[in-house]
């Protein structure tokens, strides 16, 4: 199996992209939940 | 409960199941009945991999957990989406060049029979014990709220899931799972919004977050760092992240769901989907909780919410000592339900020495409130000796059935069966998967037909159901056994993992080095365990550097075979 063998991910043209999509996500969410903790300390 | 809640209850269930059976009904070879024959598309196993790790626990603590102690259990899931992308990267392209049927099939071809034989070993120990519970939790909670017999209904879970799981194996497990999801996400998110329909007419969602937020409960990111500490970002982030790592990448209940995918790219969008819509689920079952929480500032709750345990404190001499902490608490209540009315208004006013004014008042209530159910708490605990103690369990059960209207009630619980019964068929599957796969078909019963195996996977799936059936009926005698294998199953992960990463991406250590190595990491673990006070979500790393360590240091005296 090469890397080729593998379908490219939906609305990207390389699964790396995908990747930082989720990782991106995550980072905003941990950014939204601790401005919310800090602005109801 | 009302007919109507009956029937919203019956009828899901009912449905959910028969809709399983009717559609995987027909006779199925191995890799159908193992990995659905490999035609899973993304979405489903996406939704197959968040059914198997929501348990009924998951909706029933976690909304209490929110209501004790705030949100910051949300911090534990940080590491998860970390984990599905190096797993969508490494595991799942190894998995399907091998066509593997179990993870463990792969440390064989990695190592040899005895690292592979260890890693399955132990997880049959630890899923095998914790499935019991699975069904046990849920059902003793059920029993104690709604009066139902707790036998009847360990024995409805255990039975139904057993019955769906033998008849159409992995699809069945994912036909069933879709509908759960569905009802357990649409079930939430109606408890969300009936929540704040709830409270009293002026205090809307924004008025509610700043009530929870005076009281501390919208604590959702710590920076600090202490490893003492069970919840904050860097135990969310690393400790997290070997967790998931362990639990979605070398649990077999976990990694059976996307072996079924249809491509290496579904499943790795199935393990991605998981990444993407975890945190913001969790965030939703402990907002629900919090909102509880601030609905209980204006309602007054019971003092304990285990009316079980608090009736053997009032039917003993502990009675007055009882009544005159529920005076206490009432009056406590009266006083913190004013100064947050105080704090509603200062907040809708924009006046901001009100508010301070207020949550201050607030603040001092809640330390008195505190006090009096530590004291309820001590006064339990002496009439209900050798039992489990956490009623914030019972707190989310609790508002449904004395708050939410008519029919909702039905659908709350259709999502604690439907969550026990999706994470139970998993595990009855996997168990089941991993006994034929790595015990029975390689090493008892070597050459048999297809047919048998499939025979023999229904059977050991009966008999899977059989044990955990049987445990959990007898859980309720052995409570500390309970927290004693929660705990064991915590143990177990950081070495199986270290094993997988051993194989993954250290290719010069071989097999007797890992095999040693994980032997030795398992008693070290338990030895910490026992002398330290490290938070267990540690233990993942620690037994993950462990193994490939020890590993390292084992390599020059051990011989490898060629």
């Amino acid at each position: 199996m090469t890397k080729g063998d593998i379908d490219p991910p939906p609305f990207f043209k390389s699964w790396t992209s995908m990747y930082w999509l989720v990782l991106g996500v995550l980072a905003a969410f941990i950014l939204l939940f601790y401005l919310i903790t800090e602005a109801y300390k | 409960m009302s007919g109507l809640d009956w029937g919203v209850l019956v009828g899901t269930i009912a449905f959910i199941v028969l809709y399983g059976v009717w559609k995987t009904r027909k006779a199925q070879h191995m890799s159908g009945y193992l990995r659905a024959d490999n035609t899973e598309r993304w979405w489903m196993m996406g939704l197959s991999i968040m059914a198997t790790q929501a348990s009924a626990i998951t909706f029933l603590s976690t909304p209490g957990q929110a209501f004790d102690d705030g949100m910051r259990f949300i911090q534990f899931y940080f590491g998860l989406p970390l984990a599905m992308v190096v797993l969508s990267i490494t595991a799942i392209p190894i998995y399907y060049r091998l066509k593997v049927f179990t993870a463990y099939e792969y440390l064989e071809s990695r190592f040899n029979l005895k690292t592979r034989s260890l890693a399955a070993f132990l997880f049959l120990l630890q899923r095998g014990l914790s499935t019991g519970i699975t069904i046990y939790a849920p059902a003793i909670i059920l029993s104690t709220i709604l009066g139902w017999n707790l036998t009847a209904t360990i024995l409805f879970i255990g039975v139904v899931v057993t019955f769906y799981t033998v008849v159409g194996g992995t699809k069945a497990v994912s036909q069933t799972q879709r509908l759960q999801m569905a009802v357990m996400l649409g079930g939430m998110l109606a408890a969300a919004v009936v929540v704040v329909r709830l409270l009293p007419d002026g205090v809307g969602f924004s008025e509610a977050m700043t009530v929870a937020g005076t009281s501390g409960k919208l604590n959702l990111v710590d920076l600090s760092f202490n490893p003492d500490d069970r919840y904050n970002l860097w135990s969310g982030l690393i400790g997290g992240f070997f967790l998931a790592l362990s639990y979605f990448g070398t649990d077999q209940s976990q990694v059976g769901r996307y072996l079924g995918g249809e491509t290496i790219a579904q499943s790795r969008l199935g393990l991605l989907m998981n990444g993407l819509v975890k945190v913001p689920m969790q965030f939703l079952i402990l907002l629900v909780g919090v909102l509880v929480f601030v609905f209980y500032q204006f309602y007054q709750p019971p003092l304990y919410f285990n009316q079980q345990q608090a009736s053997s404190v009032t039917t003993s001499e502990g009675a007055p000592a009882w009544q005159n902490l529920e005076a206490q608490s009432q009056r406590i209540f009266q006083e913190k339900k004013e100064a947050t009315l105080a704090l509603v208004q200062a907040h809708r006013e924009n006046n901001q020495a009100g508010e301070e004014q207020a949550s201050q008042r607030i603040r001092q209530a809640e330390e008195k409130r505190k006090e009096v159910r530590q004291q309820a708490q001590a006064l339990v605990k002496t009439h209900n000796q050798g039992t489990d103690l956490k009623d914030t369990d019972y707190v989310f059960l609790t508002f449904v059935t004395q708050q939410l209207p008519k029919g909702l009630v039905g659908l709350l619980l259709a999502v604690v069966l439907c969550a026990a019964m999706g994470s139970t068929a998993s595990a009855f599957n996997s168990l089941a998967s991993t006994t034929v796969v790595d015990v029975y078909k390689r090493t008892v019963n070597t050459k048999a037909s297809d047919e048998h195996y499939v025979r023999a996977s229904r059977w050991f799936t009966v008999g899977w159901g059989g044990v955990s059936i049987f445990f959990a009926l007898f859980a309720s005698q052995l409570e500390n056994l309970i927290q004693a294998v929660n705990i064991l199953g915590s143990l177990f992960y950081g070495t199986i993992l270290g094993i997988f990463i051993a194989a993954f991406y250290f290719q010069k250590l071989k097999g007797n080095a890992v095999f040693w190595a994980a032997v030795g990491t398992q008693v070290i673990i338990f030895l910490l365990y026992e002398y330290t006070t490290i938070a267990y979500l540690w233990y993942n790393l620690i037994g993950t550097l462990l193994v490939v360590g020890i590993g390292f240091l084992l390599r020059p005296f051990l011989r490898e075979q060629a």
